[in-house]
């Protein structure tokens, strides 16, 4: 089975779950129309779609794909970095998540080789978190989120 | 109107709307002129500067990125043989050859004037159609708008992507987002698998940030160290150029200006297609109706001016439909319709009679953007050769800083941060899997609509006829089922190939 057949899958899958969810919303004798009526229909197309894609997987003929090298552990490494920095930022605080976030993942993309890329890391984490914090706070006045733990 | 607009250009001038305006079309050109970095990520970026200012303020900056954007792209695609995003792919292909052969600026410059023309083309049929387009639409009952939005979704799912039953799947994937949450005839809530922050139903600009954002940056992440950069060891040639005999150059081809910046317009006016399309497909025009079609590719003036006057154009396109319909033309457009959501206003048939003030100065800040855009890119176009080279190792942190500034600021809490963390990995999920963007993104933006008018009509009349019989849905849903089978006589055709 190829990527197309596995992505049908996967989305059939997700697709019949939440289609027999739908399935407990409760009707409501004011309304003709119930809670569940469109998505019902919406996830019977989706299922529906999902199911031909695995077809057409399965009947196509088989196509070699042009093999690329691709750096998975980075992507992995980018997202495991980016989820703590989400998970964080209403514990630290703006400023010093995105601090840390800035600095790791820059270290994370592409390491410092000497001592000044360690100051051109530390710099662009400094710069890139006043600016941002004076600018968005000061003047558009949006608030950035501020630490449980931190308070600031 | 002309009085509507000649006001709006006033008002565009006082320098609270121009200096967006302005730094906007700087933005535009810089994010346009970095390989990787599309208009949507550029616009994406922005969009939390906009929340604290004046919705005019807001989408001047939005419409000075739109259209620098178009033209930033073409100073790579001209002078390095890589597009600075998708809309310039065929600007390369005579713009590299003629810079190849010595004529650096000249190339550089036609793609800009004539990025400038086919732009102000653009803006005469913006304004000149979406007042009209407007006043029809505002006929329209819940069958009309059911079908358009049918309509509009097919288009999006049919055209884009390699694979109709992907594009169909993606743009389903939207719909079943949108079912998540209060469902809206009751509130009840439904499908939201005990998470409370599903209870409120997915906001979609967190979604369009999360999906575009994640998916160009992780795929650019994930070539780093295993290819070399292009961009090592560029050094900015020199672009002296006569700027009167490269105006010359286009206005002395008045056909291919006006047929090539009318396709950009038209694939502009179809939601979802996109400026690559509009480049590409304009190139191949002026290829079709050129007495020498084996010069193209080789560095002739023509397919420089064909592919840049269509991508700006069919930025007059897109804003044609958000603004009378309220459907996004392309990802940019749909992040603007958040922009606009978040300041209380809604586009769409009501918007231009509603709000005459902000719509022609959207009309005015499209027309002055084009002349930013040439000054700009007069004083500064070396510069921003050398500005191209920034690591992506400071540029991909600096940009998810602010997709999560962007997201946490709709309403001031993590909960759109943690949308945009899981549409982040959605969106690098479907381009792994092969699923395009813009149908799921279409489908989030306009799955409520489609759900609210499916059940107004029903409650109006049950009769499901209806929507076929009515004259303007009826014709709506023909043209989704022929926009399908040209789709699918298009892909027979590609795979005979």
């Amino acid at each position: 089975m190829s990527r197309d057949g596995i992505t049908g899958l996967a989305v059939l899958a997700a697709s019949l779950v939440l289609f027999g969810l739908t399935l407990e919303l409760k009707q409501n004798p004011l309304v003709p129309i119930g809670p569940g009526f469109y998505p019902r229909i919406v996830l019977g197309i989706t299922a529906v779609l999902a199911a031909a894609l695995v077809v057409f997987d399965f009947l196509g003929a088989k196509q070699t794909r042009k093999t690329q090298v691709i750096n998975y552990s980075l992507v992995l490494a980018v997202f495991a970095i980016f989820g703590l920095y989400v998970g964080a930022l209403p514990f630290l605080g703006f400023r010093i998540a995105t601090f840390v976030f800035m600095a790791v993942l820059q270290t994370a993309l592409d390491l410092p080789r000497n001592k000044k890329g360690w100051i051109v890391v530390a710099v662009t984490a400094f710069v890139t978190t006043a600016v941002t914090y004076i600018v968005f706070e000061h003047y558009l006045h949006v608030l950035l989120p501020r630490g449980r733990w931190t308070d600031f | 109107m002309y009085e509507l607009l000649l006001a709006g250009i006033e008002n565009v001038l006082q320098a609270k709307y121009f200096v967006p305006l302005a730094l906007g079309t700087l933005i535009g050109i810089l994010g346009g002129a970095l390989p990787g970095i599309t208009n949507t990520m550029t616009v994406i970026m922005v969009l939390p500067f906009t929340f604290g200012l004046e919705p005019l303020q807001g989408l001047s900056a939005m419409i000075g990125v739109y259209v620098g954007g178009e033209s930033g792209g073409l100073i790579t695609s001209c002078l390095l043989g890589i597009p600075g995003k998708p809309s310039s792919i065929a600007t390369m292909f005579d713009g590299f050859p003629m810079s190849q052969k010595g004529e650096p600026g000249r190339a550089l410059w036609l793609g800009i004037w004539a990025s400038f023309f086919g732009g102000l083309l653009g803006a005469i049929f913006l304004i000149g159609t979406t007042e009209p387009l407007a006043r029809m639409a505002l006929e329209f009952g819940p069958w009309e708008y059911f079908s358009l939005f049918v309509f509009a979704l097919s288009m999006v799912a049919g055209l884009t992507g390699d694979s109709i039953t992907k594009g169909l799947l993606a743009g389903a994937i939207g719909l079943v987002v949108t079912v998540m949450g209060n469902d809206p005839v009751m509130g009840q809530p439904r499908l939201t698998l005990g998470i409370r922050f599903l209870e409120g139903g997915i906001p979609f600009l967190p979604v369009l940030i999360g999906v575009f954002a994640f998916a160009q940056i992780m795929s650019d992440v994930e070539r780093i160290g295993k290819a070399r950069d292009p961009l090592t060891g560029f050094v900015a040639p020199r672009l002296v150029v006569s700027h009167a005999k490269v105006i010359w150059e286009i206005l002395s081809r008045p056909f291919l200006l006006l047929w090539t910046s009318f396709v950009g317009v038209l694939i502009g006016v179809l939601p979802g297609i996109g400026g690559s399309a509009a480049n590409v497909m304009a190139y191949d025009q002026a290829k079709k109706f050129s007495r020498h079609p084996e010069r193209f590719g080789t560095g002739t003036p023509e397919g420089i001016i064909a592919s840049e006057a269509a991508n700006n154009s069919n930025v007059g396109g897109s804003l044609v439909t958000i603004m009378a319909f309220g459907i996004p033309g392309d990802a940019v457009t749909a992040v603007m319709l958040g922009a606009l959501t978040i300041h209380g206003i809604q586009p769409g048939p009501l918007f231009i009679s509603q709000e005459p003030k902000l719509a022609y100065g959207i009309f005015a800040a499209y027309v002055i953007a084009h002349f930013l855009m040439i000054v700009i890119l007069f004083i500064g176009v070396r510069w921003f050769l050398l500005i191209v080279t920034v690591p992506k190792s400071i540029l991909f942190p600096v940009i998810l800083v602010l997709c999560v500034i962007g997201a946490f600021a709709l309403d001031n809490t993590m909960s759109n941060v943690y949308v945009l963390l899981l549409f982040g990995l959605v969106g690098y999920g479907m381009v792994k899997g092969g699923l395009p963007l813009a149908p799921l993104i279409l489908g989030v933006i306009l799955g409520d609509q489609i759900e609210i008018n499916l059940i107004r009509s029903i409650m109006t009349d049950s009769n499901p006829w209806l929507f076929v019989t009515r004259p303007i849905s009826g014709g709506l849903l023909a043209a989704a089922v022929a926009s399908m089978a040209f789709a699918f006589w298009q892909h027979r055709r590609a795979k005979r190939a």
